[in-house]
């Protein structure tokens, strides 16, 4: 609160400073040419005076500008820049300047690695905060060649996976269970499909993701590591045309177009694996054959789809879904069993501008999730569900002052429902009749009010606060101060400090440590207080080479209160008093995160390399209640040193070359340390029991890896086409899954003679093609 | 989940995926262990007083379980002290080496207290209290073939007391209790308390087959043992699964002393 205190005072100062400079605002807004789409991000300078600033989600952007004459420079990825003039007089207070930026078609954009321009990031007041767009993945090489929004992400500082191969988020020391993960700003509780192995986002549908590792904007609450902001494409105004891609596991198509010219377009986005289709067909080929035991069946698929509709000059209507779904099952004439699990999303949005200085967008949202196992054999029918369901109404209104303030305030409120562990087991002859399961509700609630304040060419202030509460059998209400300062040293220097205080109001049931389809969430309530976190940072930014370099070093240190943990051998699954399973304990990381990007030029790339330490402690009233005896111990997630290389290179028109090439220190891992016999009651058998002592007290090895590919843009008859090839792992390397211990028998006797420890890779060397094509 | 299974679901590649080695032997350095007292002992009305004690070792170390010849132990009930005296034999029936016996009977009744010490020259100590508890008869057992009229699958039902919280293991041998079992559920009553239960198999029994039935009624104690045992086997090669803590019902070292109160059946699938 001290350092809250601190910069409130600072804040004070510069404001009352500002009341004696002679300054006009100078706001507009920018736009492409050809359909008048809005461009959010794109960047508004004016470069003599070392000022500028990017677009809102409006495509707005405010700038105050001394009196005098000046050259104004907007500018956006993909398009030409334009600059214009403006002239400031004493007496003048406001200014207009709207842009409208013609697109260009050099491959110069397919090969970019940032929307933002080097110095437009210098310049931006917000820190620990990184942009993708899905035409920048779509250059990298992908695992299967299934490009995955949320496994690049992972390539930057400060973002670990939880596993090989797997699309969950470790930020900065948070578990997959703390990131806020919005899709058109509705809350996707499950990211993944496949138990993990790739991210429900389909690059088609996708326009960009924003991810922030710290230094929150007050318009983000609900959850403590991250927040990662997924906005689909509003589809193109100029014509109906369709996109897509044959890939080795799965396929996607991509139509949009308008349906009422400038007034009403659509995106529709469908993908899906077709792994099921060959299992299907090997076991028709093996039906009848002796101990052969069927292939279950797994697919998934998703499906997005977004309507935008123009009210008019003010208004702007848009309707976005989701709906995916895993499946895994088995049927049989004896025994049926089916595994599936999935989001739905729904959002209906209204953007109105009241005039030149307020724009307000409102929103209504639905968001599923759940997984369902049902098991029929004979008479019986076994089903448990879990699920929650949020219903959600937000309003965020975006104020442009004069002296330089842009403020941005608003209010959001949610019904949660869950169903926890909700189990029926019935016989159909009325002999069975069993079930369990509760529900729970809440309403989580939070309204906030932040101003980004350009204090003066060098300096700029984001400070804000949200208060956020949540009800369920007990009411929780905490402040959450937020704070960003940048100030430019030199025209190629500047230096960033944030501090952000978070809570989090739903816990995420799970003791796996990896993301899998059976987590179940749960509210706080009396017995269940929210998780907070606190996290300070700060860097700074240099930008190098002719304007081609940026080097960004960050420093952070988070602490946490009441991190969630299990007892040894919880009941997670169907569990009437789940919270009796219930750890609280504190966490605390901190690291370093160092990052040079290059985005101008044929070689393109970043490398980005982390230091960071994250633990938690478990201290409980008795031995149950603790783990590693109330001793500080590091996270499955903890890893010491986190390095990633990512290079484009673009060989000719029609050829481009990638690889990125990932290093990290090995996880946290549980071994057994002793073992005993146990031989157990007649007709069970003599085993050896493991006998485990600390968690993660072992590191697994490093894990390194090299993954390449190769776009090669082909010349089809009508529209555009490319083949990707991709190599995952290119030089096979045999990176640690997990290890366990096992008994070596001899071949003969049967006896165990010795014991010997095993590690398990996944993945080898996987080659991969994908046809992507648009017309 | 076995972590296999996850696999499948890349078909075709996971052919390619298991063509090639993904498992190897690695060293692993393990932090030095002390050994820790072991026991094994499970009270069976009718039955001498028997019992199991040796040593935990560490986990590369030779696969025989270490005994403990210096130990000495005891079971005391209704202040009757009995010693067990260390005479390592195998019950080949049972397939267990007993380390300490006693000649005498065991002819608790249920609800009868008996308490377990066992120390050694190194002055480890281990204690341990066991309750006698009823047999919960088993009610039916039928079976159904499927479709076809190839396989079988088996049905056991019984009725649980209301009145008590109970701890279930209901274990499957097919023709000879040597075998291993097909199947070995525990469970509690959470969700079954006073109810009539029954515990089904799928279709894996052919005609002819003999099968073993038998119900275990727990304490709690070694339903907990149980539990946390096979946690820790699982996850011991399973990386999502948490690791687990042995929980044992003796104090001072590690293992379980209870007792047996189950009930048996045999059927012939037909």
């Amino acid at each position: 609160m001290r350092f809250f205190h601190l910069s409130l005072t600072c804040m004070l100062l510069f404001l009352s400073a500002h009341c004696f400079a002679q300054k006009a605002v100078v706001r507009g807004v920018v736009r492409g040419t050809t359909d008048g789409e809005i461009l959010i991000g794109a960047t508004v300078a004016v470069p003599a005076l070392n000022l500028g600033t990017i677009t809102n989600e409006n495509g707005s952007y405010t700038l105050t500008l001394p009196a005098g004459e000046h050259e104004v420079h907007a500018s956006y990825l993909g398009y030409a820049s334009h600059t214009r003039q403006v002239r400031i007089t004493d007496t003048e207070q406001q200014q207009r300047l709207n842009f409208s930026l013609e697109p260009t078609n050099t491959e110069l954009r397919e090969v970019q690695v940032e929307t933002n321009t080097l110095r437009q990031k210098l310049n931006d007041t917000r820190m620990s905060v990184e942009r993708l767009t899905a035409r920048e993945a779509k250059l990298l090489p992908a695992l299967f060649g299934e490009v995955d929004l949320v496994k690049v992400l992972q390539l930057k500082p400060g973002v670990q996976s939880g596993g090989e191969g797997t699309s969950g988020l470790y930020v900065r020391g948070g578990g997959p269970d703390q990131n806020l993960v919005l899709l058109d700003d509705a809350v996707i509780y499950n990211p993944s499909h496949l138990f993990g192995f790739f991210s429900v986002f389909n690059p088609d549908a996708v326009e960009s993701v924003e991810l922030y590792k710290g230094g929150f904007p007050a318009q983000y609450g609900g959850r403590l590591s991250s927040v990662m902001e997924v906005k689909l494409n509003d589809g193109n105004n100029q014509g109906v045309r369709a996109n897509g891609g044959l890939g080795l596991i799965a396929s996607r198509l991509t139509v949009d177009g308008p349906i009422i010219k400038d007034k009403l377009r659509f995106v529709v986005s469908g993908r899906r694996t077709y792994a099921d289709i060959f299992t299907r067909q090997i076991n028709r080929l093996s039906e009848g054959k002796e101990d052969y035991s069927p292939i279950p069946d797994y697919y998934f698929y998703d499906l997005n789809a977004k309507l935008t509709y123009k009210l008019g000059r003010n208004d702007e209507l848009s309707l976005s879904g989701y709906y995916g779904r895993d499946f895994f099952g088995f049927n049989d004439d004896d025994f049926k069993f089916g595994f599936d699990w999935g989001n739905t999303m729904g959002t209906l949005r209204w953007r109105h501008k009241f005039n030149n200085s307020l724009y307000a967008t409102s929103s209504v949202q639905t968001t599923r999730y759940q997984y369902s196992i049902k098991n029929e054999i004979d008479v019986f029918n076994l089903s448990l569900t879990s699920a929650v369901r949020d219903y959600t109404f937000k309003t965020d209104f975006d104020l442009f002052l004069k002296g330089g303030h842009s403020v941005k305030f608003g209010a959001m409120a949610t019904h949660h429902h869950f169903t926890v562990g909700r189990l029926s087991f019935q016989a159909s002859d009325s002999t069975l009749n069993l079930g369990a399961g509760t529900t729970y509700s809440g309403v989580e609630f939070g309204a906030y009010a932040s101003d980004d304040y350009q204090v003066n060419a060098r300096l700029s202030v984001n400070y804000g606060l949200r208060l956020s509460g949540f009800r369920s059998d007990t009411t929780y209400i905490a402040f959450e101060p937020r704070t960003a300062v940048k100030y430019n040293l030199n025209e190629s220097t500047s230096v960033k400090a944030s501090f952000a205080s978070m809570k989090q109001y739903i816990h995420l049931v799970s003791n796996s440590g990896a993301s899998l389809p059976t987590d179940v969430w749960y509210p706080s309530t009396a017995g269940v207080a929210p998780q907070r976190s606190q996290q300070v940072a700060a860097g700074f930014s240099k930008l190098f080479g002719r304007g081609r370099y940026l080097l960004t070093n960050e420093v952070y240190y988070k602490w946490m209160r009441n991190q969630l943990d299990f007892r040894d051998g919880a009941n997670l699954f169907v569990n009437d008093s789940l919270q009796k399973e219930f750890l609280f304990g504190l966490g605390r990381s901190y690291g370093n995160e160092i990052y040079l990007e290059k985005i101008k030029g044929k070689t393109t790339g970043w490398v980005g390399y982390t230091l960071s330490w994250t633990y938690r402690k478990f201290d409980g009233s008795n031995d149950l209640d603790d783990i590693n005896d109330g001793n500080w111990f590091p996270t499955r997630y903890d890893r010491r040193h986190d390095l990633s290389l990512v290079l484009l290179h673009q060989l000719n028109k029609r050829l481009s070359l990638t690889g990125s090439f990932v290093f990290s220190s090995g996880n946290p891992y549980s071994i057994p340390v002793a073992r005993m016999a146990f031989q157990d009651v007649e007709g069970k058998g003599t085993s050896i029991v493991p006998i485990y002592e600390d968690r993660n007290s072992y590191r697994l090895s490093s894990y390194h890896r090299l993954d390449l590919s190769a776009v090669l843009k082909l010349r089809p008859k009508r529209g555009e086409a490319d083949l990707t090839f991709s190599v995952y792992n290119a030089y096979n390397r045999r990176n640690p899954y997990f290890v366990y211990f096992d008994q070596v028998k001899d071949k003969e006797r049967r006896d165990v003679v010795r014991f010997q420890a095993k590690q398990v890779s996944l993945f080898p060397i996987i080659p991969s093609v994908t046809y992507n094509f648009k017309f | 989940m076995n972590p296999k299974h996850l696999l499948y679901a890349l078909l075709p590649l996971a052919a390619l995926l298991y063509g090639c080695d993904l498992n190897k032997d690695i060293d692993v350095a393990l932090p030095a262990h002390e050994p820790v007292l072991i026991v094994e002992g499970y009270l069976v009305p009718g039955e001498p007083y028997r019992i199991a004690v040796h040593e935990s070792s560490g986990y590369f170390d030779p696969p025989t379980a270490p005994l403990v010849p210096d130990a000495k132990a005891y079971i005391t009930h209704n202040g009757r002290r009995i010693e067990l005296e260390y005479k390592p034999k195998l019950d080949e029936q049972a397939n267990f080496i007993y380390t300490h016996s006693a000649s005498e009977v065991m002819e608790g009744k249920p609800g009868d207290v008996y308490s377990l010490e066992v120390s050694d020259d190194k002055g480890r100590r281990i204690t341990g209290i066991t309750t006698i508890l009823p047999a919960v008869p088993i009610d039916t057992i039928e079976w159904r073939f499927d479709e076809d009229d190839e396989e079988a699958l088996l049905l056991t039902s019984f009725y649980d007391d209301g009145s008590t919280s109970n701890y279930y293991r209901y274990m499957t041998n097919r023709d000879s209790l040597n075998n291993g079992t097909e199947q070995d559920i525990k469970t509690s009553d959470n969700l079954t308390n006073g109810t009539r239960v029954s515990f089904g198999s799928t279709y894996f029994y052919d005609p002819g087959d003999t099968v073993i039935v038998t119900l275990y009624n727990m304490e709690k104690q070694y339903y907990d043992f149980l539990v946390s045992t096979s946690n820790a086997k699982d996850a011991n090669g399973n990386p999502f699964a948490q690791p687990s803590k042995i929980r044992s019902s003796v104090q001072g070292g590690m293992g379980i002393f209870t007792n047996l109160a189950f009930d048996r059946k045999v059927v012939i699938i037909k």
